[in-house]
């Protein structure tokens, strides 16, 4: 039933227009319309993909980034969780710290790889701190916003079934705030995947990140355009992960279609 | 059971506000009885609801007393529980109705009494069918009902009600006031239930209770002497119930 479903949600005509597009791509190409030998139709490109899947090092680029991004994330997840906690249970820390958190919260998290590359050289630990850094808001943010919007009446109804504060906090409050805390989760995860790519270009060379530049330097642009399309799967396979698993543990916690 | 099971004795709660100490109720003196269903009515802005707060113990009298069974109550009492008017706040959105209706029991029994109680506690109120959809799948009556189960399976001596119906519309109302009467001569449990609706409060009420004024005091306590079992349409042309809302019209200050 749950597979069923799963398909019956599928937007198939968004798939086929996602279809035309990549037909009218390769049509073009091959038309000879765009005469530029760095724009290589889907057919070239899913070719390139195949070398480099034949050869490992897609495999092994891959498993370098998704191990950076589980590194990293996991590590926003702690620190944003546990301080957007912090925040949104106490008011008095929210007052001190909200100004200095709206300072650092825009700054560019690319902006501390010169940092990264000062302490740590070329290597796994300056792409965390690539990643790290600007994963960590949008999890704070929500949890600190999805504890402190909580609606006051369900303390109010712990209180009349005599639930100590701590069962206040942990039977209405975290599940109460639950939503908003997975939807930090997702923006997080999203962001952990481009930042990561973007500290495989500037900061570390390994990874999907560095694949596009290498194949770029090669002049492959078939490959460099196949690094491309799997960061963009791994995108969407990622999102579709996080949704899944939520949907298995809280199922009231899904978005919820009509009535 | 330690008649009566409330007692105030000039109980006043005076908030501390930024501009000074406000007064919101003051002297109240009342007694609810057991199995006794006790309406308090009055206008907005008299302190109804947080005279219902001070009687579940969320909000400690700043004068005075309340005794619960003869003990000085300190905080929110075994066996009195509040339904809250905004159901959909008030409800656990994130669990199934019967688990919600477990809320209240399911950390201090043991599971297979608290499923029996869940059980029974729908039964009453008619949602047995129910019980594996989300409180979002239910219509207003439905979910305020899913409360009013919640409640019940706690078996209180007391229920406290602030204003359940007043965002239901009529005939839901209506159903709901019967079902009331009815878990009442069931269940034995004393209401003690807040409206700003002078028509419910004396359909519903063995005695009301006007609150008026500000601060806000009871003004007046009247016996509703309607037989019982009360009907929608019989009991509300009964002369003697016109009567009552005349008088409790009155002691508001309309007309």
């Amino acid at each position: 039933m749950a597979s069923g479903r799963a398909v019956s949600r599928i937007n198939w005509p968004g798939l086929a227009v996602l279809a035309l597009v990549l037909l009218a791509w390769e049509a073009v190409v091959r038309a000879g319309v765009i005469d530029f030998e760095f724009f290589p139709a889907p057919s070239a490109i899913l070719a390139g993909g195949i070398e480099l899947a034949k050869d490992g090092i897609l495999l092994q680029d891959l498993l370098h980034t998704l191990l950076s991004i589980a590194i990293g994330w996991s590590i926003a997840m702690l620190i944003g969780i546990s301080v957007g906690l912090l925040l949104g249970f106490s008011p008095l820390v929210r007052r001190y710290s909200l100004a200095s958190i709206e300072v650092l919260r825009p700054m560019p998290g690319i902006a501390f790889a010169p940092l990264g590359l000062l302490l740590f050289g070329f290597s796994l630990q300056t792409e965390l701190v690539v990643t790290v850094l600007p994963t960590v808001w949008p999890v704070m943010i929500n949890t600190m916003g999805g504890i402190a919007n909580v609606q006051p009446r369900l303390a109010d109804v712990g209180r009349t079934f005599r639930l100590s504060r701590h069962e206040i906090i942990r039977h209405l409050l975290l599940p109460a705030a639950l939503p908003s805390i997975i939807v930090g989760a997702r923006i997080s995860l999203g962001l952990a995947l481009v930042m990561a790519i973007v500290a495989e270009i500037v900061g570390n060379p390994e990874g999907l990140g560095y694949g596009i530049v290498r194949e770029q330097q090669a002049l492959h642009p078939e490959a460099m355009f196949a690094y491309i399309a799997v960061v963009g799967v791994l995108g969407v396979i990622l999102n579709a992960g996080v949704l899944g698993l939520t949907s298995l543990l809280w199922p009231a916690t899904v978005p919820r279609r009509g009535m | 059971m330690l008649d009566p099971v409330f007692e105030c004795r000039s109980a006043s709660v005076t908030l501390a506000l930024r501009d000074g100490p406000r007064p919101i109720i003051a002297d109240i003196s009342l007694e609810v009885h057991s199995a006794e269903f006790l309406s308090i009515v009055g206008p907005s802005g008299t302190g109804k609801t947080t005279l219902l707060r001070m009687l579940g113990g969320l909000l400690q009298p700043t004068g005075g007393e309340v005794l619960v069974k003869g003990q000085v109550m300190t905080g929110p009492p075994e066996d009195v529980v509040i339904v809250f008017q905004d159901y959909a706040n008030a409800l656990l959105q994130w669990r199934t109705v019967a688990s919600n209706v477990s809320f209240g029991i399911e950390r201090v029994l043991p599971r297979k009494e608290c499923a029996d109680r869940v059980r029974q506690a729908l039964d009453l109120v008619g949602l047995l069918g129910r019980a594996e959809d989300y409180p979002w799948q239910l219509s207003g009556g439905m979910q305020q009902r899913v409360q009013i189960a919640r409640a019940l399976a706690l078996r209180p001596a007391v229920m406290l009600m602030d204003e359940p119906f007043a965002a239901l519309d009529a005939m839901t109302k209506a159903g709901l006031q019967d079902e009331l009467l009815r878990l009442r001569d069931q269940t034995k449990t004393s209401f003690v239930f807040i409206t700003h609706d002078i028509e419910e409060a004396t359909y519903l009420g063995d005695r009301v209770a006007v609150l008026n004024g500000s601060p806000g005091r009871i003004e007046q306590v009247v016996a509703i002497d309607l037989p019982f079992p009360r009907d929608q349409i019989a009991t509300r042309q009964l002369p003697e119930f016109l009567e009552y809302r005349y008088r409790l019209h009155k002691a508001i200050g309309h007309g």
